[in-house]
């Protein structure tokens, strides 16, 4: 009872009301508890998920010393970056663009926009297989440039899903700020870079997060484009585990997990870090 | 909103590279595969381009309308539960404080970063009849039985693991467990600009929790609600691997269907045909989605 | 198909193994160094063909010897990349349009069938490949590829019942109990691959498995259709999986899949049904434009060697069909029933031929009973 004694709750804190708090901690759950049983695997002396055979870590030692899962897990990181990258770029330009201007043959870029969203996953791989095929991309150039036809893929599926979420965010956006920074002599840029783009943040942030997501995790798509030379994590995995999971397998995306929770714990320790010195 | 002409410079800077990209790596590479669907398959690997529409017909017919209908069922299904579940939980993040707001969103997302085959598998380890919820569920009812015995009464019968896999029910779980990020982040993406006094003026004037929620905050938040009911609805449809290796007998979706196509039948022809139906339908959606903006638009 | 089965299968007879090792061992360090100076030999030849020393080398998971890899750039000083596929469809759908860069392919036999109908392979040159010798000859002259001029057998498995003994009565040894009978209602998982789930119920019907027709299809689409309500699910060649779970009780499998997970529950068995049953073979092939094609002729004549071929078996523990490597492996691999089934029982199963005309009509038909 203390913890709620020590301040009124004001109306809008749902984040301190219980049932909201129950809302939550049952959602996480119903998150984590897979992931936790997951982990807790790939400490299991057994080749199966299914029997628990005592506590091993030699399937962590067997995937740092797999080379192949690294590279792939490289290359799925670095794909993902880029991806993510480009796609909140042009997925921004293009959210402003369906926001702002009216043209001819909107409605059509408008449905066109939303068809990377739609088109089954299967279909657009076999398309990029075909067009990448046909264009004779080459397929042996060193390291990063291999990835570029995987790349290409991710942008063209992703930046879609981030245009549809700065569109919906630019939704509500008070035209007249940006008009009034212009009358106070802004420029067209500068009225971009200092009024829209802060209201634009969260929905980057959002959709940048999918866009990260959807990348790191297509198989589809990328297992279509990809050469003998250009393996991603999921390629890999889905070619390991699509007749059953091995410990090796649970403690390499473990091992992802662990990764990600450090790096965004630094990257937003960081922010909060400059934040506090700005 | 603007006339491009009066803005020639500024629009062509905004607009050549998104529309660019979309003509060159995917208008072009799609293209290609929307002519095999005017085609017909000649041996193996050649698709003679005839402009046949045989492909169509053969997608129109019940049985791939039947599997089309049943799918958009499930997705819609699953749309609801993401919304029902999603909502307070974007909500929360919107009104958590600023310093916790990024680590709750890093909470919803971690798990995406997850494979999704791993994901999948781990949640059927967790279902599974001999899995930890029919244990733990066999532990409380054992429970309960000895509870009722202690106070004199006949115990429950004996506990039957709930067939928690390979029917519809896992297919629809596994699609919330999967998709529900996909929801969560447009809301909170919309839900986050919205203008905190008219909530409070609704709450100061009388109005229930429950009430602002419906009549202020739900049609204020409607383009972040409908860009995740989207983004949510459409990959759901396209969901083929849940179906896969959690659904029954009988949990075919059309993306397992087109999948088979692509891939075991060798025939791209019709399964082009039945892509681009599905593309079709929600181009023309869209396409009345926004003439419908559009209308509303010039009337105010 | 699951093509993993790793060394634990014969932890039990690790004794016996040794003492089999034991008693050949010096016939095993005869021909291996016999082996190895071939190989030497064959090397130096590949270095003056001028080829860079690559190969890339497009593979099921776990299907290959631990050190063969390297014990092949060991003799050749070619470096394999090996990369993975998971179903011969994903492998046909990937080199259909053109082939990114592998030069040596495992397709099953009907795929070779159809990748040489499409005209996807480079015929094989026999003479850069002296160990075919050491193929079995009834592995030679086979209908899917007769001659061999496009592919050499790298394994071979059959499809039967996998099942937990406790709680089936006796030997299930009839695709009835799977096909055509509600006795194990919601405990039977059957395959999600249309074209061997209608060619298995032609054998149940006694048809060969090459021998159906539209007719035919039509009856055993509704006899599929009756029997649905009793089966729990179409794995995706995961039955294995729901066999050693509980979550079923009978399961339609390869032999190699349910011989993995014996040695982790001895209550499981496995049986090739009275009626037959139908055969795959894996097989190696060069696929057209291949970058490597010399060093893709080397490395099958490596991986066809007698020792090398032992040292595949040992790892993966399936059947091979490299006559001279199963003569250096142990007696628990040689004579254990579930991997070299019964000869009578093998004489009732078939190779499946790649129909063009029947496959569409297996996928719609099982579209049908899917949606039924």
């Amino acid at each position: 009872m203390n913890l709620f004694k020590r301040a009124e709750i004001a109306p809008l804190e749902y984040t301190r009301r219980l049932w909201m708090r129950a809302w939550i901690a049952a959602t996480l759950f119903f998150l984590y508890a897979p992931l936790l049983v997951l982990i807790a695997f790939s400490f299991n002396d057994s080749k199966r998920n299914i029997v628990w055979r005592g506590f091993t870590f030699k399937y962590y030692g067997k995937v740092l010393e797999n080379d192949g899962l690294m590279a792939a897990l490289g290359n799925s990181l670095t794909i993902a970056f880029l991806a993510t990258v480009f796609s909140i770029i042009l997925g921004t330009l293009a959210a402003v663009m369906l926001w702002r201007f009216r043209f001819p043959g909107k409605t059509a870029v408008e449905g066109t926009m939303a068809l990377p969203i739609v088109v089954p996953e299967i279909c657009m791989g076999v398309a990029m297989l075909v067009f990448f095929a046909k264009l004779d991309w080459p397929t042996d150039l060193p390291w990063p440039l291999n990835l570029s036809a995987i790349t290409i893929a991710h942008i063209t599926f992703c930046f879609p899903f981030v245009a549809m979420v700065v569109r919906a965010r630019l939704a509500g956006f008070n035209k007249e700020q940006e008009e009034a920074a212009k009358d106070l002599g802004a420029t067209e840029w500068q009225a971009f870079r200092d009024v829209l783009l802060p209201h634009m943040k969260p929905g980057i942030i959002a959709g940048a997060l999918l866009a990260f997501t959807l990348s790191l995790d297509d198989f589809v798509i990328t297992f279509f484009t990809s050469g003998p030379n250009t393996i991603t994590f999921p390629v890999k995995v889905y070619s390991m585990v699509r007749f059953s999971v091995t410990p090796e397998v649970n403690a390499a995306s473990a091992i992802l997990i662990f990764l990600t929770i450090l790096l965004t714990t630094v990257a937003l320790k960081l922010q909060d870090f400059t934040k506090a010195t700005a | 909103m603007q006339d491009w002409k009066q803005h020639k410079a500024t629009f062509a800077s905004i607009a050549v590279s998104p529309v660019l990209w979309l003509v060159a790596f995917f208008i072009v590479p799609l293209a290609v595969v929307w002519l095999y669907s005017f085609g017909r398959n000649v041996g193996l690997t050649e698709i003679d381009i005839s402009g046949t529409f045989s492909n169509y017909g053969r997608a129109l017919e019940p049985l791939y309308l039947e599997i089309f209908g049943k799918s958009v069922a499930v997705a819609a299904l699953t749309t609801l539960i993401c919304l029902i579940i999603g909502f307070p939980i974007a909500l929360a993040i919107t009104f958590a404080q600023p310093k916790w707001r990024p680590w709750m969103l890093l909470a919803i997302m971690l798990p995406f970063w997850t494979n999704l085959l791993i994901r999948t598998y781990a949640l059927i380890t967790v279902l599974r009849t001999e899995g930890y919820v029919n244990k733990s569920l066999g532990w409380f009812w054992e429970g309960a039985s000895s509870l009722k015995v202690m106070v004199g009464m006949a115990p429950l019968s004996t506990w039957e693991p709930l067939p928690l896999l390979y029917n519809n029910f896992a297919v629809i779980l596994g699609l919330v467990y999967v998709h529900l990020p996909f929801m969560v982040l447009p809301l909170y993406a919309a839900l986050d600009r919205l203008d905190r006094s008219l909530i409070e003026a609704s709450l100061d004037l009388g109005a229930g929790h429950f009430r602002t929620l419906t009549q202020i905050v739900a049609p204020l938040a409607a383009p972040g609600i409908i860009s995740g009911v989207i983004i949510t609805f459409v990959p759901a449809l396209g969901a083929y691997l849940t179906p896969d290796l959690m659904g029954g007998p009988d949990s075919q979706m059309i993306a397992n269907v087109i999948e088979r196509q692509f891939k075991r039948a060798n025939d791209w022809p019709f399964g082009a045909a039945l892509s681009f139906l599905l593309m079709y339908a929600t181009f023309i959606l869209i396409a009345l989605q926004t003439l419908r903006n559009r209308s509303a638009e010039r009337r105010s | 198909m699951n093509r993993r089965i790793p060394l634990e299968v014969f932890r039990a007879n690790r004794r016996s193994i040794l003492q089999g090792l034991g008693a050949a061992a010096v016939g095993l360090s005869l021909t291996g160094a016999l082996a190895g100076c071939g190989s030497k030999e064959d090397g130096a030849k590949i270095g003056g063909t001028g080829e860079e020393p690559k190969l890339n080398f497009y593979n099921w998971d776990t299907y290959i010897g631990e050190t063969t890899l390297g014990d092949f750039k060991g003799v050749s000083g070619i470096d394999v990349n090996m990369s993975l596929f998971a179903t011969n469809d994903e492998l046909f759908a990937k080199l259909r349009a053109g082939n990114p860069g592998f030069d040596v392919i495992v397709p099953s036999n009907d795929f070779v069938e159809r990748m040489v109908k499409a005209d996807m392979l480079i015929a094989l040159d026999h003479a850069q490949i002296p160990n075919i010798k050491n193929v079995d000859p009834s592995f030679i002259n086979v209908a899917y590829d007769p001659g061999r001029k496009f592919s050499l057998p790298y394994t071979w498995l059959v499809l039967g019942i996998g099942y937990r003994k406790s709680k089936v009565k006796g030997k299930p040894d009839s695709w009835k109990v799977l096909f055509d009978s509600p006795e194990y209602k919601g405990r039977i998982a059957l395959l999600s691959e249309a074209g061997d789930m209608f060619r298995l119920y032609g054998k149940y019907l006694g048809k060969s498995v090459n021998g159906l027709t539209p007719e035919d299809i039509k009856v055993i689409e509704a006899m599929m259709i009756k029997q649905k309500p009793n089966v729990k699910a179409y794995h995706e060649d995961n039955g294995q999986d729901l066999l050693l779970s509980g979550e079923v009780d009978l399961v339609l499998e390869y032999n190699g899949d349910i011989a993995q997970i014996m040695t982790e529950d001895d209550d499981i068995d496995f049986v090739i049904p009275k009626e037959g049953s139908q055969l795959n073979s894996d097989t190696l092939c060069i696929p057209k434009g291949a970058p490597h094609p010399k060093n893709a002729h080397a490395f099958i004549n490596y991986l066809l060697e007698a020792e090398a071929g032992k040292k595949i078996a040992e790892t993966i523990l399936y059947p091979t069909p490299n006559a001279a490597a199963k003569a250096l492996m142990p007696d628990a691999y040689k004579n254990n029933p579930v991997i070299f089934p019964p000869a009578d029982l093998l004489a009732k199963c078939e190779y499946a031929a790649y129909n063009e005309k029947l496959q569409p009509l297996y996928e719609e038909a099982f579209t049908r009973v899917r949606a039924a």
